[in-house]
């Protein structure tokens, strides 16, 4: 799973570029049809936290949590 | 239930400025609220004049928008009629404490099992980010072009003193935590207060060499401190103020208390549930 | 509750218990003179009854915990004890300097429906009118009582059945189906101009037309149904109109002058104009108030309007009660 952002949504403030603890977007120089500058998810793969416990992939969600536009959401590869 | 059963789908994207803390915010209320499972047909969301006071208007429930500053006022009055619904209070710091000061430590006083979400974003940014009584001192507003003068308030702390039963404050860089806080908000029962340091880059960032909304967020985390690593003689609680004064937010759960409930005791005499 | 039966008991106390009776499970409110003696009577009285009963810290926060029961379905009352005025004013000697600002007092255009008893007896009535009239409309109701009424003992007979209206009994235009918070409809409220959805809409002329305009035809249009006046010996040259405790000394006046009439509104607000306007014509007005600027000032305008000949004003202000002797003077 990997995140993908709305670009009907998205305001361009970039701060799931900052939150992101595994570095996964960067700031980009798209032009939404809003007008906004989104950003990239650039380093999809770097988007997991494996649970050792578990064995299992899940993800931390602190970008959709953060998105002040509700403009992320995760899709299967 | 889904993110857009929540809220009001044919009102999105919202009207808040690109990098507002109240999305972040507005996120975690949703996630709060669907993973308790709570009754939305059961619950009302009231709140004041401000940007954090339109909020409640994007949610897919009974909203009551009412006049500056009288939100506890008249979710007062709801709860009393209908102890049965979840009343749940979303406001802005200058709403709450500067107008509607006099009604927030009331109703933390009675302890009536109102929650409030208060959204501290340091200033009046609705109307363009004049000086607020939560503005950290010497920053810079439009009323105050200058510097602010005046020290500011510790809202959590006075609504600690004034009863709640739980009281507890987070920023918008920590939204795993506010969305935790939040649950233990909506389930606790008695006056529960949940104050959230979020960010405002175009009215009051903007002024302050942090119209970056990344650069306004860096700032809040870089002034928050958990309480467990704030350590204080137990003499001299009040010394933890002074931290507030130096503009460091101290942010936890600051307070969980099991006071009487206001109109608790009464109904339980009673036998009844609600006024028909 | 009161069950039927006659009573000699005050003013304030006997607001309360109508209130009681018409229905009232919800009191707000802050200690002031002249009117802490129906608070107190409603704390000891209501729960009583299964209400709620609470004092707040200021009256801001009454009327608004009041609005807020109000959307769950409950209709609101404004019980204003008049005394002297202005500001801290005189605060155990009456006045009747509140009329204006019950119709007037707030900003933008909006209707109220505004009553004003003269006795006790008819205090407990129109209290009752009252609530039904705030449940027929949806709009708030003044009741405009003062500090003499409020502490004066007489006599109050209370009937054996009381109509008390229901939230669906009347189709009136303009007042559409009451929806109560809290029963799952998602209704979206708010103080700022709004669309049928509620949803806020400032800039746009016409929602702020039909919505303004919706809420103060609902009340001007329906005047007939709500005025209610006394009117004695209409066809008199010379009419006295007075309301609530000034009015109380044009009687002794009727009884010993037969050349002289009566119109005594028990609504004062919306102005009665289609009872009025039957017998301005031609007409020596007397108008008996204790306030310098009151409810004369639309006396004047409807007068005049409908060809009245002539106006006088009797105004007393300081805690004066207008007294027989002050209407012969003029006569």
């Amino acid at each position: 799973m990997f995140p993908v952002i709305n670009s009907d949504y998205c305001k361009g403030c970039n701060l799931c570029v900052e939150v992101c603890p595994k570095a996964v977007f960067v700031q980009g120089k798209n032009i939404t049809p809003r007008g906004y500058f989104s950003p990239l998810v650039a380093y999809k793969e770097r988007c997991t936290n494996i649970n050792l416990k578990k064995g299992e992939r899940i993800l931390c969600e602190i970008c959709w949590l953060t998105c002040p536009e509700h403009a992320i959401e995760f899709e299967v590869i | 239930m889904e993110f857009f059963e929540f809220y009001r789908k044919d009102r999105w994207p919202h009207q808040f400025c690109p990098g507002c803390g109240l999305g972040t915010i507005m996120n975690a209320i949703y996630k709060a609220f669907n993973d308790l499972k709570m009754d939305i047909n059961k619950t009302v969301f009231v709140s004041g004049i401000g940007c954090t006071g339109r909020v409640p208007g994007y949610i897919n429930a009974d909203s009551v928008h009412t006049t500056h500053g009288r939100a506890l006022a008249y979710a007062t009055g709801i709860k009393l009629a209908r102890p049965d619904l979840n009343v749940i209070v979303i406001s802005g710091d200058g709403d709450l404490f500067a107008i509607g000061g006099n009604h927030i430590i009331h109703a933390a006083r009675r302890n009536i099992d109102i929650k409030v979400i208060a959204v501290n974003n340091a200033t009046y940014g609705l109307t363009g980010g004049q000086l607020a009584p939560t503005t950290p001192y010497n920053m810079v507003t439009t009323t105050s072009p200058y510097g602010n003068r005046e020290y500011p308030f510790a809202l959590a702390d006075l609504v600690a003193a004034s009863g709640a039963n739980y009281v507890a404050r987070w920023t918008t860089a920590h939204p795993n935590q506010l969305v935790n806080s939040l649950k233990q908000a909506f389930t606790t029962r008695g006056f529960s207060f949940v104050e959230v340091i979020s960010q405002c880059p175009v009215n009051f960032g903007r002024r302050n060499k942090m119209g970056d909304p990344v650069f306004h967020l860096r700032w809040i985390k870089e002034h928050s401190l958990p309480i467990s690593k704030v350590s204080f003689d137990v003499k001299t609680p009040y010394d933890i103020l002074d931290l507030n004064t130096k503009g460091i937010y101290i942010i936890g759960e600051l307070v969980r208390r099991n006071r009487p409930v206001y109109g608790e005791i009464l109904r339980e005499e009673e036998n009844a549930t609600s006024i028909e | 509750m009161l069950t039927s039966g006659r009573y000699f008991l005050s003013g304030n106390v006997i607001t309360a218990e109508a209130a009681l009776l018409a229905g009232c499970r919800f009191y707000g409110g802050y200690p002031i003179t002249p009117s802490s003696e129906l608070m107190e009577h409603m704390s000891a009285r209501i729960e009583n009854e299964g209400g709620v009963f609470i004092q707040t810290e200021d009256e801001i926060s009454a009327i608004a915990a009041v609005i807020g029961a109000a959307m769950t379905e409950t209709p609101i009352v404004i019980v204003d004890v008049m005394r002297g005025g202005p500001s801290t004013g005189q605060v155990t000697v009456v006045s009747q300097g509140d009329v204006l600002q019950a119709r007037f007092g707030s900003h933008g255009d909006y209707e109220t429906i505004v009553l004003a008893p003269n006795s006790v007896q008819e205090l407990f009535d129109l209290t009752i009118k009252a609530f039904n009239l705030s449940v027929m409309f949806r709009n708030p109701v003044i009741l405009l009582s003062d500090a003499e009424l409020a502490h004066m003992v007489e006599k109050v007979d209370v009937p054996e059945k009381i109509d008390i209206v229901g939230y669906n009994d009347y189709k009136i235009e303009g007042v559409p189906e009451f929806v109560p918070v809290g029963i799952g409809a998602k209704l979206a409220i708010t103080g700022l101009t709004h669309n049928e959805k509620g949803y806020p809409v400032t800039t746009d002329v016409q929602v702020h037309r039909n919505l303004v305009t919706r809420i103060v035809n609902k009340i001007i249009n329906n005047e007939p149904m709500i005025s209610d006046v006394e009117i004695i010996n209409p066809d008199a040259e010379t009419i006295i109109v007075s309301y609530g405790i000034s009015s109380r000394a044009a009687y002794p006046v009727l009884k010993k002058h037969k050349d002289v009439g009566l119109f005594r509104p028990r609504t004062l607000w919306p102005f009665p104009e289609s009872k009025f306007k039957d017998i301005a014509k031609g007409k020596r007005i007397i108008n008996v108030e204790m306030n310098l600027r009151g409810y004369g000032l639309e006396v004047e305008r409807v007068g005049r309007k409908y060809g009245a000949k002539s106006f006088e004003f009797i105004k007393l202000i300081g805690g004066e009660v207008p007294r027989p002797s002050h209407i012969e003077e003029v006569l």
